[in-house]
């Protein structure tokens, strides 16, 4: 074990260089990823949706047989609050929520697409949640729950949100930032969930008995167009 | 294609993969205990660790379906074969850097205590 | 044997600077285990503080205390080595402590925003004045531009000390180990709309902070604790630098993959977080043989048993917390399910302090050393059952919130996300089911035995070595 000669391979000034090297390799290879991740999820691209698009449709999710998990799709116009917007109108709404997000520090309790903390529910679907009960109650409830969440029993655990003195155009805003984050494509995460029925209500003239139930569940078939880019 | 873990896999996959680090760690510590104190017997212990090791990795890989998809075949693959040369490519690391520590004095560390 | 090695020698100008900046740590720590111990509480009970401060506030002051008083660690514990290293007084030791107080003044400043404002509208001027509410960095803007300030500063007064006096191997990765660490920090300094981008460049200083810069910084310090305080030789010393630079960066900037997998940033992230984490066990696998070698090779006598004992909690710290706590749950296959739950805390709690914690705090041994007048510190030493018991309670109630943790969130995991789906039911069905609450409650004894360990902690920081007469060990190096 007693080699008299330096090894060039345990030497101290190869191992400075392979230093040098691998840093300088793997960020450079960082880099590239970066540019290429950047691209692909800016908003107004298939990962993740123009403000616009997300907020004047239906954003459901649901099973991809190919990719093997939910994805989001979005669906036939729903603009959020009756109101159709355009792309600057939109990001700007989208924006202030997600301000407000920041400056309530909904993170020091909840996650958003599962980064934060672990005190509240995930936020990354909570427009899809099935707690809202109906489509058509869903916006008006969250903007209600958001202005006094003190008032809601949510759990029997007893905890509670506080009051954060969320005005309503604030709570309006947070309503379109968390409509849009669902429409986000996350690979499936949260995986398995079950989004609120968004079937439209009471089928006009429904041929056959059974009504819409199983359509959300299921996750097949309610949408027809694919995400668009 | 990812194929996520059943609902009753999942004690395996945290246990399968503590145990592949746990016994990774146990035939490295082994391997180069073996080696420093010379003593040959403890060699046949530190295999034992990996192949510990191994079937940890194969049981992960079966409740994780990583031999499902050919990338997470060759990711098990190279856990098999990088955990065993690790420690063998670090020991000689060892060697050839303290390569020239025994040329001077023979014990160049002292410590030195008043009284 | 001659009577050699009483060194009384005062401190020099930057290991004075250092216990300024080591006493603001221990400080935070202390405000660290008091706010998780009050979010912690709140698990239990929680109407306990709600409408004064509530969970979020807590929380985010447990968490920020935590990287400030990590980061005035090693900010103390670089300029601790500075002048020894480099040969050289510090250059700018006035810049240093006008650095200091600004720094200490700012931290205070935020602290008592978080504690009374707490929030603010949803406008610009709040994540600019307030909190800017991305975890880890909620620091208002204007703080985070202070932080950039303050960190090129101690830039500044390093660089030029090296390039002054000697500028050693340790030093030459320590100033390419800060460029990173100030650069990296940039990324977090940017408002978007779009919350995919925003976790995006997030995770960049997160991760990149955590799982590559500070552990390199670790490593300088190691580095020059092993050649100062166990006269390894230098040479051997810096050779391994590189080789754990190597395979921390080359590990470690890529391993960033493995936080891309949920966030919307495309698929091939799963390959490439696959098969870093595959990598990850390597430089601890590294760490184990060069330990045994080492150990093996030399005959050592410590001259310092609470920094040594801290020294070797770090090693098992960093292999618990980081490798077997973290390969447990990171192959996407399984993380699908435990992303964003408790696994996320047991693993952040048993990573931070053992990776992080327990090496300042072993700086701060090898500090109090030095500020008692090169005191004894081996075996036998007066009031020892002090340090000790402090690593064993500190240890103790780590490890039962990390347990307990892991037992909440592997509930979590299977009730919440795998059964329920992950919808607001599912997460309450998740948290009001037995083992979790009873994982909470578990936690909180932890926390309390934790707590314990902090005071004696810190009531042997201020003692020991006191009444000590006899002079330290001396370690004969090269």
């Amino acid at each position: 074990m007693s080699q008299t000669q330096a090894l060039w391979w345990a030497s101290e000034s190869f191992w400075r260089k392979t230093a040098i090297w691998v840093t300088a390799g793997s960020f450079v290879v960082l880099i590239f990823l970066t540019f290429d991740t950047v691209k692909q999820i800016t908003a107004g691209t298939k990962r993740v949706p123009a403000y616009a698009n997300a907020l004047n449709h239906r954003i459901d999710y649901v099973f991809d047989e190919k990719r093997n998990f939910q994805v989001p799709v979005i669906g036939p116009e729903e603009p959020l609050f009756g109101k159709k917007l355009t792309e600057a109108e939109a990001e700007a709404l989208v924006s202030h929520g997600k301000l407000t997000t920041q400056a309530k520090n909904c993170m020091g309790c909840h996650t958003l697409l599962g980064n934060g903390s672990y005190y509240a529910p995930d936020l990354t679907k909570a427009w899809l949640d099935p707690s809202w009960g109906s489509k058509e109650a869903r916006e008006q409830s969250m903007v209600d729950f958001l202005m006094n969440p003190q008032l809601a029993a949510h759990n029997a655990l007893g905890r509670k949100m506080p009051n954060l003195k969320i005005t309503e155009s604030e709570a309006r805003a947070t309503v379109a930032f968390l409509k849009w984050m669902s429409s986000i494509d996350t690979n499936g995460f949260p995986t398995n969930f079950k989004p609120i029925d968004q079937a439209d209500a009471p089928a006009p003239a429904a041929p056959v008995a059974e009504p819409v139930a199983p359509a959300a569940e299921a996750g097949v078939g309610i949408s027809p167009a694919p995400a668009q880019q | 294609m990812l194929e996520p873990v059943k609902l009753a896999n999942f004690f395996t996959v945290f246990f399968s993969a503590a145990s592949v680090i746990m016994f990774g760690a146990t035939y490295a510590l082994l391997f180069a205990w073996s080696r420093i104190r010379d003593r040959p017997r403890l060699m046949p212990l530190a295999y034992a660790a990996y192949v510990g090791l191994f079937i940890s990795v194969i049981v992960l890989a079966l409740a994780a379906n990583l031999f499902h998809n050919t990338f997470w075949t060759f990711i098990v693959l190279l856990m098999l074969i990088g955990y065993l040369v690790a420690p063998h490519a670090i020991w000689h690391l060892c060697v050839g850097t303290h390569a020239d520590e025994h040329e001077g004095e023979a014990n160049p560390i002292k410590v030195y205590q008043q009284r | 044997m001659a009577a050699i090695g009483i060194s009384t020698a005062t401190m020099n100008g930057g290991q004075k600077l250092a216990m300024k900046y080591f006493t603001v740590a221990i400080a935070l720590f202390g405000a660290q285990v008091l706010f998780g111990m009050l979010a912690g509480l709140q698990y239990l009970y929680p109407d306990f503080l709600f409408g004064i401060l509530d969970f979020s506030v807590n929380r985010m002051l447990h968490i920020n205390a935590m990287v400030v008083w990590l980061l005035f660690g090693f900010i103390g514990s670089v300029y601790w080595m500075l002048e020894d290293e480099s040969g050289v007084p510090v250059v700018g030791i006035g810049l240093g402590n006008l650095i200091f107080w600004i720094f200490t003044l700012a931290v205070v400043v935020v602290v008592l925003v978080y504690l009374l404002v707490q929030i603010g509208p949803g406008e610009q001027s709040s994540i600019w004045l307030i909190n800017e509410g991305r975890e880890y960095i909620e620091a208002p803007r204007w703080a985070d531009i202070g932080i950039v300030v303050c960190v090129l500063a101690f830039f500044y007064n390093v660089t030029a000390t090296f390039a002054k006096g000697k500028f050693t191997n340790i030093g030459g990765v320590l100033v390419m180990d800060l460029v990173a660490l100030a650069g990296i920090y940039l990324a977090g300094m940017y408002y978007t709309p779009n919350i995919s981008m925003d976790q995006h460049w997030w995770w960049w200083v997160i991760h990149l902070w955590v799982e590559a810069t500070w552990e390199v910084l670790v490593g300088c310090l190691m580095a020059y604790g092993l050649i100062k305080t166990m006269g390894v030789r230098r040479k051997i010393v810096e050779t391994w630098l590189y080789i754990e630079v190597a395979l921390m960066f080359g590990s470690g900037i890529l391993g960033l993959g493995h936080h891309y997998f949920w966030i919307g940033t495309p698929e091939y992230w799963f390959t490439i977080g696959g098969f870093f984490s595959a990598l990850e066990p390597i430089p601890l696998v590294a760490m184990v043989v060069h330990a045994v070698f080492d150990a093996g090779h030399h005959k050592l006598k410590s001259t310092n048993n609470p920094a040594l004992a801290w020294i070797i909690a770090q090693a098992f710290g960093n292999f618990f917390g980081a490798g077997v706590w973290g390969f447990m749950h990171t192959l996407p296959q399984i993380n699908l399910y435990t992303h964003g739950t408790q696994w996320t805390a047991s693993h952040g709690h048993l990573a931070f302090f053992g990776a992080y914690a327990t090496m300042v705090i072993a700086f701060l041994y090898i500090a109090l050393q030095k500020w008692r007048g090169d005191v004894y510190m081996s075996g036998n030493l007066n009031g020892a059952w002090k340090w000790k018991w402090a690593i064993f309670l500190l240890h103790a109630g780590m490890i039962t919130m990390v347990m307990a943790l892991l037992i909440s969130g592997y509930e979590q995991s299977q009730i919440e996300r795998a059964i329920e789906g992950s919808t607001w039911m599912g997460y309450f069905a998740g948290q009001s089911h037995r083992w979790f609450m009873q994982g909470m409650f578990w936690r909180q004894i932890g926390g309390w035995v934790f707590t314990a360990g902090f005071v004696l902690l810190a009531w042997d920081l201020l003692t020991i070595g006191k009444r000590e007469t006899r002079p330290a060990l001396q370690v004969q190096g090269e």
